[in-house]
């Protein structure tokens, strides 16, 4: 019987168990490349900056933003919801699949988790420092409060958020470090100096891949699996209804919650294709970070630009069919055309329309093409943000009020610092942990074998 | 007190099961199988079972009853508040708090009981009986006093079954 194949082999070279083990652990063998330094000093200069705004923030208040009685909402949210959006492939990426069974997904998902994890600890500055008095920010927690007493609003989405925040937080860091488990129980057995077998045998907690281990390692991955993937699709519901609770026009919407997840999952697949194309490159893990997985993420990037594009539509139909003139004003005079219609039309032009090239096979297998539409959708899905954020913010019912908005160097400083943040944290997990999960790989290597001999 | 151990030593996974079968069919007692990445045959081979699911079942609907109760005292007994008219019990805007801090309860909660139940924890003593399988071998763990047979009989079945090498350890 005729039998497509779907997917090309998923490790190439003909490997060994070894070998596996070998390859992937070698980055953190090796002495520390020259560009990592740079790169590492590049960060560190940039959230150094990123602190000493939010220093400058604390220090002298919310005014040194732009943020007005209209805009209140400025970048600090934008990149909120960003940086969240950017996080949630992670998520999507380990748990999706992993319910799905997609061994695909096991070259990938370490890098994804790690991602997710520095991208969801940059999204949790904003709103602390958007409180304005961010040592008061424990008001939040729900405790009978001496003050008052009065509990915190358990039905403000805001209260929501911040719970949603912390449980995914907490969630994706431990399904990320106990994948790792296993991984530096390797690390520690081939370790050749007493320091690196100490450091990476307390990491590794003791393990030693007995089936007892296996046994409860695979509950715990299927159970944290099952409810984070609620969580997943949750988290960015509930920032959506952040904006969809509110009667501003342009954000009173109940399509708000699937844009936003979808929208969520397209910018964090972006940036994992841009961190798969900087791994296999400069650690040369082209065996692992196949062109078939990166084909894989195309297509999916291209299917999920589909949806944004009808998003796009259904809001700009949606005002017009409604006959609200608010509504209509917001999006044909200050989005589509208007002040902000450069930040509208690179929006559409980034997330709807350059990722349709991707259709094309031959744009599938260009590494250096892919590498360029995964940023340009990461830049895409920032103009979305802002969009929403301000364009609705700016011009709202009452004329008197309309203000319009641009960042101040202490709003650019935060948000280029959450970017050094992030890159340091992305590049000492390079250095320091196996970016390629050894033992899942490891897992699927039989079936590779299979499908190379016949 | 350390006891004798035979540790039997397989390349593939394919070779491993054959291993377990002679083991098996021999009467052989197998104390422990340890391998680079799960294998759900080698698990059922040793009729290992798990209530992971069961107990994190248990932990979400202790979460739930939880928090609704701990929603209802506060906003309808402790202290509550009158927003526009709505109903103090406005249940199903709790659902949402109720859904997320479901999950982090079973967190939280799972994460504690696969550190107790798999015994993995920060800076534990730990016995491997050898260091490859956590790289590229798969090992098969036999107390040398309950496994049912010598070391010539066991040795010479795994052999039988695909063992590159078998050898005595004290562990």
């Amino acid at each position: 019987m005729y039998k497509a194949e779907v997917r090309g082999p998923l490790i190439l070279g003909n490997k060994d168990y070894r070998q596996i083990t070998s390859d992937i652990i070698a980055p953190i063998d090796n002495p520390t490349p020259g560009w990592w330094k740079v790169a590492l000093a590049i960060s560190l200069v940039m959230a150094s900056f990123g602190i000493f705004a939010l220093y400058y923030t604390v220090r002298y208040g919310l005014g040194t933003w732009a943020v007005n009685n209209s805009v209140a909402w400025g970048w600090e949210i934008i990149n909120f919801v960003w940086w969240i959006g950017i996080g949630h492939a992670g998520t999507a990426f380990s748990i999706f699949l992993l319910i799905l069974r997609q061994k695909w997904r096991t070259s990938i998902n370490r890098a994804a988790e790690a991602m997710t994890v520095f991208a969801v600890g940059c999204a949790a500055i904003f709103p602390a420092i958007h409180m304005g008095r961010v040592w008061l920010a424990f008001y939040i927690f729900p405790y009978p409060n001496t003050r008052g007493p009065l509990w915190v609003n358990f039905n403000s989405p805001l209260f929501w958020d911040f719970i949603a925040i912390s449980a995914y937080l907490l969630i994706s860091a431990s399904f990320w470090y106990f994948g790792m488990v296993p991984d530096f129980a390797s690390i520690r057995d081939r370790a050749k100096t007493k320091a690196k077998k100490a450091i990476y045998g307390f990491l590794a907690f003791g393990w030693t891949g007995s089936t007892k281990e296996w046994l409860r390692y695979e509950g715990l991955s299927y159970v944290l699996g099952g409810i984070a993937a609620v969580l997943v699709v949750s988290v960015h519901s509930i920032v959506s209804t952040d904006f969809a609770s509110s009667v501003i026009p342009g954000w009173h919407s109940t399509l708000f919650p699937p844009y936003f997840v979808v929208g969520a999952i397209f910018s964090g697949f972006g940036m994992v294709m841009t961190l798969m194309i900087v791994i296999r490159k400069y650690y040369h893990l082209e065996d692992y970070v196949t062109a078939s997985h990166l084909n894989a993420i195309a297509k999916i990037l291209v299917f999920i630009s589909l949806i944004m594009g009808t998003a796009y539509a259904t809001e700009v139909f949606i005002a017009w069919y409604s006959g609200n003139p608010y509504e209509m004003f917001t999006f044909f005079h200050n989005r589509i055309t208007g002040d902000y219609s450069f930040m509208f039309w690179a929006m559409v032009i980034c997330n709807a329309v350059i990722p349709q090239v991707m259709w094309s096979k031959k744009v599938r297998s260009n590494i250096t093409a892919l590498f360029i539409i995964s940023l340009i959708i990461n830049v895409g899905m920032w103009y979305e943000r802002f969009n929403i954020v301000v364009t609705s913010l700016s011009k709202d019912y009452l004329p008197s009020s309309w203000a319009t908005y641009s960042p101040t160097w202490v709003e650019i400083g935060i948000y280029i610092g959450t970017i050094g943040i992030f890159t340091a944290g992305v590049l000492f997990f390079f250095r320091f942990v196996p970016m390629i999960a050894i033992s899942e790989v490891k897992s699927v290597l039989k079936p590779t074998e299979i499908t190379e001999k016949h | 007190m350390n006891t004798t151990h035979i540790i039997g030593v397989f390349d593939s996974k394919m070779d491993l099961l054959a291993g377990i079968e002679k083991a098996k069919s021999n009467n052989f007692k197998i104390d422990e199988i340890y391998t680079p990445y799960p294998v759900m045959e080698a698990i059922d081979a040793l009729e290992r079972k798990s209530r992971f699911t069961l107990a994190a079942f248990f932990y979400g609907f202790a979460a739930v009853v939880g928090v609704l109760s701990f929603l209802y005292w506060t906003s309808v007994i402790d202290w509550p508040i009158n927003y526009g008219g709505k109903p103090t019990n406005a249940f199903p805007s709790f659902i949402i708090i109720t859904l997320v801090l479901t999950i982090l309860t079973i967190t939280i909660l799972s994460l504690f009981t696969f550190s107790i139940r798999a015994k993995i924890y920060p800076g534990k003593k730990y016995i491997l009986p050898d260091e490859r399988a956590t790289d590229d071998k798969f090992i098969v763990l036999f107390d040398k006093k309950t496994a049912g047979g010598g070391f010539e009989a066991i040795s010479s079945a795994l052999k039988a079954g695909g063992a590159s090498e078998v050898y005595e350890k004290e562990l």
